[in-house]
């Protein structure tokens, strides 16, 4: 790879959002890097997840700033201060940015190939059989090409959260949101999507993930942003965050999910032997 | 002659709630458009056509259309009517459809950069219609009866047909019975349609 | 806009005239209504099957059929089978036994949608059959049954028009009336949609007033 550009990829100055009277963001600066992958943890109703759709513009915030690519993402300066800009330039300005959702939002009504190649066709007016093309290499990243022509609801949750990862892949773009991507899934679903993502962060993919998956941030993420009612509490390298969190905060958080996360253990081994004197009896 | 008439009755009645559907669904596209504009103008369409009686508005087109200059046919003056009529009410079904597809599809729209009447008819459309099958046959049916009133204006459906023949007769029981068949023969044809088809979508996907 | 403005004047009487007819054969039938659709829905549920496939062909029926078709062989066929009623016990009960329809799909509806385990609970907790729908069926079931009512009696309303072609001097017939004398065409039928609204919306916002009251 070359030199670092100059630009990060996502540009975030004092961003707030506020819903009616709730404030939901509050003062969130931070920049993400091109190849970086920044993992969002904290409890819910912290606003990662407001933060995200802050950055795809699902949500428009209330002040502050969000740059893609060095322009202004949803708004437009003038003299008098920001004014609301066109979807039509919104989506200019948003066409290198990928989202992958909780619930996937797979259109149902589609074959997966189709819910992939549709945004392509569309938008870059790329001809259906270079679509297509791409649409099946996209498949093969996730390693869903056999897939194609199913339609979603004959898929399990991480086959369809993976057919939502490539739906993402197949618009090329610079850099892919994640919104809880797993916290949809049955436990013993997660691993094969998280895997997709390791794989996409290993091929340089610039990646925003929020997650309550601990394991997943420690181990892929470049940097770790911890966030509580709405505020940045700490950033830093996965490994001094985790071992040496600064923060009350996130000790408390990272305290209480790691009891948690006992108390799991705990339980598999409690219903183990439930079973087997079950089988007993 | 009364199938002759029945035939009419479902002539007019099907071309009102076939050139109801696209522009009941502009219309619910207008209902629930992010332009005040647009949607206020849309509502206020709708609360009038969905507000008085079918009959007054038959009468209205009729004698209205005249005044400003255009001398339709019966037949044409009662097709406006009815789908001026159905397009109101095929809005609110259309809009309950569009209600219950999840707001994550059109977020996911969105960010593959899809824009607005694109999404709609790529994702909205095609899923709006599985959606709302039995409103809309239901609607089907209600055009269908309510089509019985332009005979007030001489359109020789089957209700015109009927009382033509009780006028020369004398047998109004018999006679009326016997549309009244015709009547509930058609709309139970057109449930059972309604019922196959929705099972036929189900098992789509 | 004088001239319109006099011709609404001249006509009120006429106008106002047909608007209580139309309020109070809508009242009577919806009375009707309520009435035979809350015995057809009490029927219907009675485990009794011939009973049941009775109610349900009247339903079937009712919703297949012109409410015109019904009021012509009520009207015009009835006295070649002995049944002389005026014009508008015609539209009372016409439109009450159409609706009735309507109205008992409705009740049933209400009926269904208290889930079984709330009844095995109140049984659990010693309440009687009767203590049952009073206090646990009832209750739940107006409320959610009144939009749904109040709709019914708005589309009771609207239908009502077609009376004015079996000769019932309600508003649409006197609205003809004007239309015919004057010559006018707008300010008759602006008249009528108004005075229509009016009712509609009368009875929509009674309909919202209720809703409040039985809503726990």
């Amino acid at each position: 790879m070359t030199t670092k550009p100059l630009e990060p990829i996502i540009k975030i100055r004092d961003l707030t959002k506020t819903f009616g009277t709730v404030s939901a963001l509050s003062g969130i600066s931070l920049d993400v890097d091109p190849s970086e992958v920044v993992c969002i943890i904290g409890p819910s109703g912290s606003g990662k997840s407001t933060l995200l759709r802050c950055i795809g513009f699902l949500e428009e915030y209330t002040s502050g700033e969000v740059q893609i690519e060095g322009r202004l993402l949803g708004y437009r300066r003038t003299a008098s201060g920001l004014v609301r800009e066109s979807e039509k330039n919104i989506d200019a300005v948003r066409r290198n940015v990928g989202m992958v959702f909780q619930h996937f939002n797979l259109w149902p009504h589609m074959t997966v190939l189709d819910n992939v190649t549709l945004g392509p066709r569309l938008t870059k007016r790329i001809p259906t059989g270079r679509a297509r093309g791409q649409g099946r290499h996209a498949l093969a990243k996730v390693g869903l090409e056999s897939f194609a022509d199913r339609y979603p609801s004959q898929l399990s949750g991480g086959q369809q959260q993976r057919v939502g990862i490539a739906r993402a892949l197949a618009m090329e773009p610079h850099v892919i949101l994640f919104d809880e991507p797993t916290s949809a899934l049955d436990p013993q679903l997660v691993g094969e999507v998280l895997d997709t993502m390791k794989q996409l962060a290993s091929d340089g993919i610039t990646m925003v993930v929020v997650t309550h998956e601990m394991g997943f941030a420690a181990q892929v993420a470049d940097r770790v942003v911890f966030m509580d009612h709405g505020q940045i509490v700490e950033k830093g390298p996965p490994v001094s965050l985790f071992n040496a969190p600064e923060s009350p905060r996130l000790r408390e958080f990272l305290d209480t999910w790691r009891s948690r996360n006992m108390l799991f253990q705990n339980d598999a081994s409690v219903t183990g032997e439930g079973e087997e004197g079950g089988a007993r009896s | 002659m009364l199938m002759w008439g029945a035939g009419m009755t479902v002539l007019v009645s099907g071309t009102a709630i076939i050139l109801g559907m696209p522009l009941g669904l502009m219309l619910c596209f207008g209902v629930t458009s992010s332009n005040p504009w647009v949607s206020r103008f849309s509502r206020i369409y709708q609360s009038v056509w969905r507000g008085t009686p079918i009959l007054v508005q038959l009468l209205i087109i009729y004698y209205l259309l005249p005044l400003i200059g255009l001398n339709v046919a019966p037949i044409l003056a009662a097709i406006i009517a009815l789908t001026l009529n159905t397009v109101a009410f095929q809005a609110e079904i259309f809009r309950g459809g569009l209600l219950a597809i999840p707001p994550g599809q059109m977020e996911a729209a969105r960010m593959v950069g899809i824009r607005k009447w694109a999404m709609r008819y790529h994702v909205v459309v095609p899923q709006i219609f599985r959606l709302v099958i039995p409103s809309l046959v239901n609607e089907t049916i209600s055009i269908l009866k309510n089509s019985s009133l332009v005979s007030v204006i001489a359109v020789t459906e089957l209700m015109r047909v009927s009382q033509q023949i009780v006028a020369t007769t004398y047998r109004p029981f018999e006679i009326y019975i016997t549309a009244a068949v015709i009547y509930i023969l058609v709309n139970f044809l057109l449930s059972l349609i309604g019922r196959t088809a929705e099972k036929r979508l189900a098992g789509g996907t | 806009m004088m001239q319109s403005l006099d011709l609404w004047v001249q006509y009120a009487p006429l106008m106002l005239r047909g608007l209580v007819t139309t309020a109070w054969i809508c009242a009577l039938a919806t009375v009707v209504g309520i009435a035979v659709g809350l015995l057809m829905a009490w029927l219907g549920s009675i485990a009794f099957a011939p009973l049941r496939w009775a109610v349900r062909t009247y339903v079937e029926i009712m919703r297949g059929l012109p409410i015109l078709i019904l009021l012509f062989v009520l009207y015009y066929g009835g006295p070649s089978i002995g049944l002389r009623l005026s014009a508008e016990s015609v539209g009372v009960f016409g439109l009450g036994l159409y609706s009735a329809a309507y109205f008992a799909e409705i009740f049933r509806s209400g009926f269904q949608s208290i889930p079984q385990g709330q009844i095995e609970a109140a049984r659990m907790a010693g309440l009687t059959g009767t203590q049952i729908i009073r206090h646990i069926k009832l209750p739940q079931m107006l409320v959610l049954i009144t939009p749904s009512m109040v709709n019914q009696t708005i589309i009771l309303i609207k239908e009502s028009a077609v009376l004015s072609i079996i000769t019932v001097a309600e508003l649409t017939k006197n609205t003809t009336q004007f239309v015919n004398e004057t010559y006018a065409v707008i300010q008759p039928y602006v008249a009528a949609a108004v005075l229509y609204w009016l009712l509609v919306e009368t009875v929509a916002r009674l309909g919202r007033f209720v809703e409040r009251r039985v809503k726990f």
